[in-house]
């Protein structure tokens, strides 16, 4: 399998830049360098590389859509890394961090852009550490700072620590953190790329998205575009977890079927349990039931199959789990993550894991089932921001997916009470 | 620049409208009403209540109308099935954990919440959990409560305080469902303008603290007035029950329309919380002769009897023998009838209302508060908007952080706007004369030259002052605003002159807003209570003019000014002074000695609304019912003239019926049946006022045209020394919440009160040996007070600053008597 990230991550002291630079890092400015800045958006277009913070969107056109002829630019990496499940950003922040700043040296050329942020949730304070050496690194060594490598190019980049809010990964509640403000996400229009951090043009990528940039540049775009299907191009990095006997981070070809995930790659479901059910791309997006499990893991298929690839965090449960029992977890993730900005999240999470906690604890009623859909229902598409429709995905997946579950429970109540 | 119109349907129907503007607006110019809580004209899109759900064609998702900017073509739905179950399930979440407590709500009848309910929601909540609990009154200052448990987190506060006051004083705390509005720290919530939020609330979470729990909305009677407090003359809403004063609230979309020639629909705090003294125990309420009151008397005749009196005297020694000291306090009316009076009822020009230098009129432009807006250039020359007309300060941040305006400011003395300045210029105080004069000579041919002696007079650096010629010169739009009252000696006079030279050289467009901070300084001006002018600006030189406006008998030399009516109350020539709402014992330099000489008079008069120093020493004193219950117009600083209505009744007769009949007692012709019949002859005699009339007032007002600017005086121009080596020159600054007869101590603003301070820079600390804190006293020529000593360079080395904030404080007897310059020195 070609890998593109992780093919040498486990090089013992892979973090100082003498081994990154062993294997060949920061290799690709020079390259780089030697084109047009234009020459490289679309060399990033041509990879056919997609953002890998959750939406998917093409990396290359978003870059192409920084207002024209507005300075200074700003580019922000998002390394909040917070959706349940997801623990892949922290692996290259912590072993790589050489790859993430060459990724970022080459989206700030392309793109013309002289300050460079790296925004890592809170509790990644060690991750900060690290960051921060690296950088030092980087800048005696020349790859950072004023006219780098003698190019002419000028780049600052800084790693800031959030106050560790999961809404801070929305991008333009990132911006918001970034500059000292209230983590609420910002009105749009204007994007990011019009005006984005203080007023200005921005580019907002993922940890991941960026470290892929290095191979694309090193190998050609042909070569990364080679791997994965015809609309998912290249490798993801996956964070397998839940009842699997392998949990962790693999990375693969885009496409690969996830059953070969599962059962190959993680080992399988732990005591050799039955698969139940499986959340393809982080706690946002809708739950699938077992019988899928042999949809390829790409954008396309899994959204034909009626969820998202996410961040790409599977989260797998077996046969013993009551899904209302995630469903309730999950729920209170977002009752707490809630921003609070808008009404239908600020009080509809809250409402919907009230009635979850109700029917976990057996307490509750048949209406509640359709009481959840409403509620569902009247958040969809309703909120200020894309939180308040995950905050609906796992619990509408879990009642269309898994109705006897919730029935299960009612069931006991009903019994409960009559006794 | 027009902007581009689009057309589009909303519900079928068609709209035409400017490209950009939200759905929410759009609808409401063909009035379909879409329910709103976060948004607000004044503070933009913001999105976060999602109550103006609406569906568009080609949108597969509900769209939120009030951050929707409409386009060519669109289609808005807000009726369909669709958006009715949107709009019912957002009112769901709103409710859910909202207390429902509207039986002592103070918003009760006028509650959004309610009304949206009302319309859109649900009838029945499914929510069968506890309700979150908050505490029910914490209060965020003195004047305003918050009640947690009803907020519903709209941020309309928290944007006003980022959006309008600037200075993000009060924010959302917490995340998620714990979210709340607070403070810093939990500091009070104690801005000057902090009881607009109690407007834009859309629930009753925050809530006046007067007002709580006083009276219910409906039981209302609510009169469309004027705030007297300054000369932005602000439109408010006086809310009485029984005749009772309830609460006052900025006239704003909220309850009618805000009028945005004026103040954009904000009021400050003192407009809104400074309004105890309508039921003070000081308020005179029956007139009294030789210090015994008698409510039997009848105000009317009393008045009558009096103005018999001053006749006597004027047959007797001769017309010049009276006087009239009005005040800046007065309607039009009131002080167009008592100048009516003096001059064709006596035959006097012994009319004044002011101390400081001023003559009429403009070279140039009068602007609207509006053109503030608009001008690329505003350049504020010792006028002090934060502390002096609070409503400016808010229009001038609006300006200059979203309209793109630039600020600069000619100061002696630091302000709150200097932050906001790209050119903040801090004068020497007192040299004012100097600086204006160079300006005027930087606009001309001459230009300005880099000069020691400038800046060594001066304290401004060379550069800057180029700077700020340079900008004057290629703005497009410049408004200048100035306050007369600070300005010392004469150089007005420059400043007019400067005005004439900017308007020559610059190269776009100009104007110029005088502003005097008193209520209607610009109206007292205009209806020529002066001694060298009648109403409209016509000199009393312009004889045949006068003669032509107001008959033979209109006396036409020059009477005595506000001081020299003093002066000769002291000299005894002026046998009879009539004070008209002035309080010359506080506000008037002299000390005992201006006691002394008011105690002369045969006949000294009082004309006020509340007790004074000065009422105490009067022979007579007469009831004048003042704002809240009296009716007239008055003129704002951009020579806008509005309509201030009466928000109480009362049984004793207005101030126009009491001179109407004074009038009558000394044979001229009166028979006005309404404040509204002085107007109109207002209309018909002054200059500038002839298109004011019943319909525009009762709309937004009417600006009245420019007054005439007949040739002013050159100046004399004076820049002194000091006597001694320790003495500072003292420039007494104003405090927009001074303990005085108005904000006494029963105010709810006592909270802002201050004590005696005075503001010394470094320099001066270090060579006087003084340091903050040091208790002084501090010594004139004339008198003496106590003041803390504060170091922290608010005005240049050579000055030393007093803000006046109270009348017990005594500041005026530190004051030269002729207004030359003071100079103070100190005594531990
Ligand atoms: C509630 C929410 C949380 C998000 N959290 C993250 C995150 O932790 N990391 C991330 O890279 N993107 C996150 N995103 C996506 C970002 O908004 C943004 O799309 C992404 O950073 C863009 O980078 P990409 O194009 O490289 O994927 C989040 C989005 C939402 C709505
Ligand atoms: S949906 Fe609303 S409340 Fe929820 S995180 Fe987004 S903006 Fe905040
Ligand atoms: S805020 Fe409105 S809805 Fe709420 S209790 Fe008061 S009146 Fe009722
Ligand atoms: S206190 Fe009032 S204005 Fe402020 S957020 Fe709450 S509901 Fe909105
Ligand atoms: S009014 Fe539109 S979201 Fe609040």
């Amino acid at each position: 399998m070609k890998l593109f990230l992780t093919h040498n991550i486990d090089t013992k002291d892979l973090h100082s830049i003498k081994v990154y630079k062993k294997q060949g890092g920061y290799g690709s400015l020079e390259k780089a360098f030697a084109k047009k800045p234009d020459e490289i958006v679309q060399m990033v277009k041509d990879s056919g590389l997609r953002g890998r913070g959750g939406a998917g969107f093409p990396t290359g056109l978003k870059w192409s859509f920084l207002a024209k002829d507005v300075f200074p630019r700003y580019l922000a990496c998002n390394a909040d890394e917070s959706e349940p499940g997801t623990c892949k950003d922290r692996v290259l922040l912590q072993k790589n961090p050489h790859l993430l700043i060459e990724g970022m040296i080459l989206c700030a050329y392309a793109c013309q852009i002289e300050t460079a942020y790296i925004y890592l949730r809170g509790e990644f304070y060690d991750l900060a550490e690290i960051m921060d050496k690296a950088l030092e690194e980087a800048y005696e060594a020349g790859y950072l700072g004023a006219n780098i490598l003698g190019s002419g190019m000028n780049l600052e980049m800084y790693t800031h620590l959030g106050a560790g809010a999961y809404i801070c990964g929305e991008e333009s509640a990132l911006l918001n953190s970034l500059e000292g403000m209230r983590g609420e996400p910002r009105l749009k229009p204007p994007f990011p790329a019009v005006e984005g951090l203080y007023g200005k043009p921005t580019v907002v990528n993922n940890v991941e998205t960026l470290c892929a940039v290095v191979p694309i540049m090193n190998e050609g775009p042909e070569a990364y575009a080679a791997v994965g299907t015809e609309k998912s191009k290249g490798t993801k990095l996956v964070s397998v977890s839940g009842h699997v006997k392998k949990p962790g981070n693999y990375e693969i070809p885009m496409g690969l079927p996830t059953r070969d995930l599962i059962y190959d790659l993680a080992g399988g479901i732990r005591d050799d349990n039955e698969l139940k059910a499986w959340i393809p791309g982080g706690s946002s997006v809708p739950m699938l039931p077992a019988s899928l499990v042999d949809t390829p893991y790409d954008y396309e298929a899994i959204a034909a199959a009626g969820s998202m690839l996410g961040s790409g965090a599977l989260i797998v449960m077996d046969h013993t789990t009551n899904v209302v029992e995630e469903a309730l977890r999950l729920a209170g993730f977002y009752m707490h993550e809630s921003c609070g900005k808008c009404t239908p999240c600020r009080e509809g999470t809250r409402w919907l894991h009230q009635i979850l906690s109700d029917i976990h604890l057996k307490k509750g009623k048949e209406s509640n089932i359709a009481l959840l859909e409403d509620i569902c229902d009247n958040m969809s598409f309703k909120c200020f921001c894309p939180l308040g429709d995950a905050a609906v995905a796992p619990v509408i997946s879990s009642i269309q997916n898994f109705r006897e579950d919730y029935e299960e429970l009612l069931n006991l109540a009903k019994a409960g009470t009559a006794s | 620049m027009d902007k581009e119109q689009v057309t589009l349907t909303i519900d079928g129907k068609t709209v035409t409208v400017p490209k950009g503007m939200v759905a929410v607006d759009a609808a409401k110019t063909v009035d379909i009403d879409i329910p709103v809580f976060c948004y607000h004209e004044k503070l933009g899109p913001f999105g976060c209540c999602r109550m103006c759900l609406v569906e568009v064609e080609k949108m597969p998702k509900l769209a939120t109308a009030c951050t929707l900017n409409v386009s060519q073509d669109m289609v808005i739905k807000t009726d369909t099935p669709k958006v009715k179950k949107g709009r019912n399930g957002v009112l769901e979440f709103t409710l859910l954990n909202h207390p429902l407590d509207c039986p002592v709500c103070d918003k009760g009848g006028e509650c959004p919440l309610q009304d949206n309910t009302f319309e859109h929601g649900p009838d029945l909540t499914r929510m069968e959990y506890n309700r979150a609990h908050h505490d029910k009154a914490t209060p965020l200052s003195p004047v305003i409560t918050i009640d947690r448990e009803r907020c519903i987190a709209c941020q309309r506060c928290t944007r006003y305080s980022d959006i309008i006051e600037k200075d993000t004083a009060l924010v959302m705390l917490n995340r998620g469902f714990h979210n709340e509005v607070g403070t810093f720290n939990n500091e009070p919530y104690d801005t000057r303008f902090s009881g607009n939020v109690v407007d834009i609330c859309p629930v009753g979470a925050l809530t006046n603290t007067q007002y709580r729990f006083k009276s219910r909305n409906w039981d209302l009677k609510n009169a469309e007035s004027l705030c007297a407090h300054c000369a932005c003359n602000c439109n408010i809403v006086i809310g009485t029950r029984q005749n009772r004063f309830m609460r006052v609230q900025a006239k704003s979309s909220e309850n009618s329309v805000s009028n945005d020639f004026v103040d954009d629909g904000w009021i400050c705090d003192k407009g809104r919380f400074g309004y105890q003294f309508l039921e003070s125990k000081n308020r005179i309420l029956d007139p009294r002769e030789n210090g015994i009151g008698d409510s039997r008397a009848g105000v009317i005749e009393t008045a009558k009897k009096v103005a018999a009196s001053f006749k006597k005297i004027a047959e007797e020694h001769g017309p010049d023998s009276v006087g009239f000291l009005g005040s800046p306090f007065g309607t039009n009316e009131e002080l167009y009838l008592y100048q009516k009076l003096f001059r064709l009822g006596l035959g006097t020009n012994n009319i004044d209302h002011k101390l400081y230098a001023d003559s009429p009129g403009l070279p140039v432009d009068h602007y609207d508060m509006e053109d503030v807006e608009s001008a690329d250039l505003v350049l504020t020359i010792a006028s002090d908007p934060t502390e002096e007309l609070p409503i400016l300060d808010l229009r001038l941040k609006k300006a200059v952080s979203s309209l793109g305006t630039k600020l600069a400011v000619l100061s002696d003395q630091q302000t709150l706007m200097d932050c906001f300045a790209c050119h903040s210029l801090r004068y020497n105080v007192g040299s004012d004369g100097t600086v204006l004069q160079s300006l005027t000579d930087g606009l001309g041919k001459k230009g300005f030259k880099k000069n020691k002696g400038f800046e060594t007079e001066t304290g401004i650096e060379s550069d800057a002052f180029k700077e700020l010629i340079a900008s004057l010169k290629k703005s497009t739009k410049v408004c200048v605003i100035y306050n007369p009252e600070k300005l010392t000696g004469d150089s007005v006079h420059i400043l007019k002159s400067f005005l004439t030279a900017l308007d020559k050289n610059s190269e776009g467009t100009c104007g110029a807003i005088p502003a005097a901070p008193a209520t209607n300084a610009l109206g007292a001006m205009d209806m020529g209570v002066l001694p060298d002018y009648y109403p409209g600006g016509i000199p009393v030189s312009n004889a045949a003019k006068i003669r032509e406006l107001w008959g033979d008998s209109a006396p036409v030399t020059e009477g005595a000014s506000a001081s020299e009516l003093i002066q000769k109350a002291e000299s005894g020539e002026l046998k009879a002074l009539w004070i008209y709402r002035c309080n010359p014992l506080v506000d008037f330099p002299g000390g005992a000695k201006l006691e002394q000489a008011l105690k002369k008079l045969d006949l000294l008069v009082v004309h006020d609304m509340l007790e004074t120093e000065t009422t105490r020493i009067a022979k007579v004193v007469l009831p004048s019912n003042g704002p809240g219950y009296d009716e007239g117009t008055t003129t704002n600083i951009g020579g806008r003239v509005q309509f201030r209505k009466r928000g109480i009744v009362t049984q004793n007769p207005a101030d126009w019926k009491i001179l109407g009949a004074m009038l009558k007692e000394l044979d001229i012709e009166s028979d006005y049946r309404d404040s509204f019949e002085v107007t109109s002859e207002i209309a018909s005699t002054v200059p500038g006022y002839s298109e004011v009339n019943r319909k525009n007032l009762r709309k937004f007002g009417h600006q009245r045209e420019k007054v005439s600017n007949p040739k002013v005086p050159e100046s004399k121009g004076s820049s002194e020394k000091a006597p001694d080596k320790n003495a500072l020159r003292l420039r007494v600054s104003n405090y927009l919440f001074a303990h005085d007869k108005i904000l006494d101590a029963s105010s709810s603003l006592a909270h802002h009160f201050q004590t005696s301070s005075i503001y010394i820079h470094e320099d001066d600390a270090k060579s006087l040996g003084l340091s903050s804190g040091a208790e002084v006293t501090i010594k004139s020529d004339w008198g003496e007070i106590k003041a803390e000593v504060q170091v922290n360079n608010r005005c240049n080395p050579g000055g030393a600053l007093v803000p006046y904030i109270s009348d017990e404080q005594g500041v005026a007897s530190l004051l030269n008597p002729d207004g030359g310059p003071t100079w103070v020195t100190f005594k531990n």
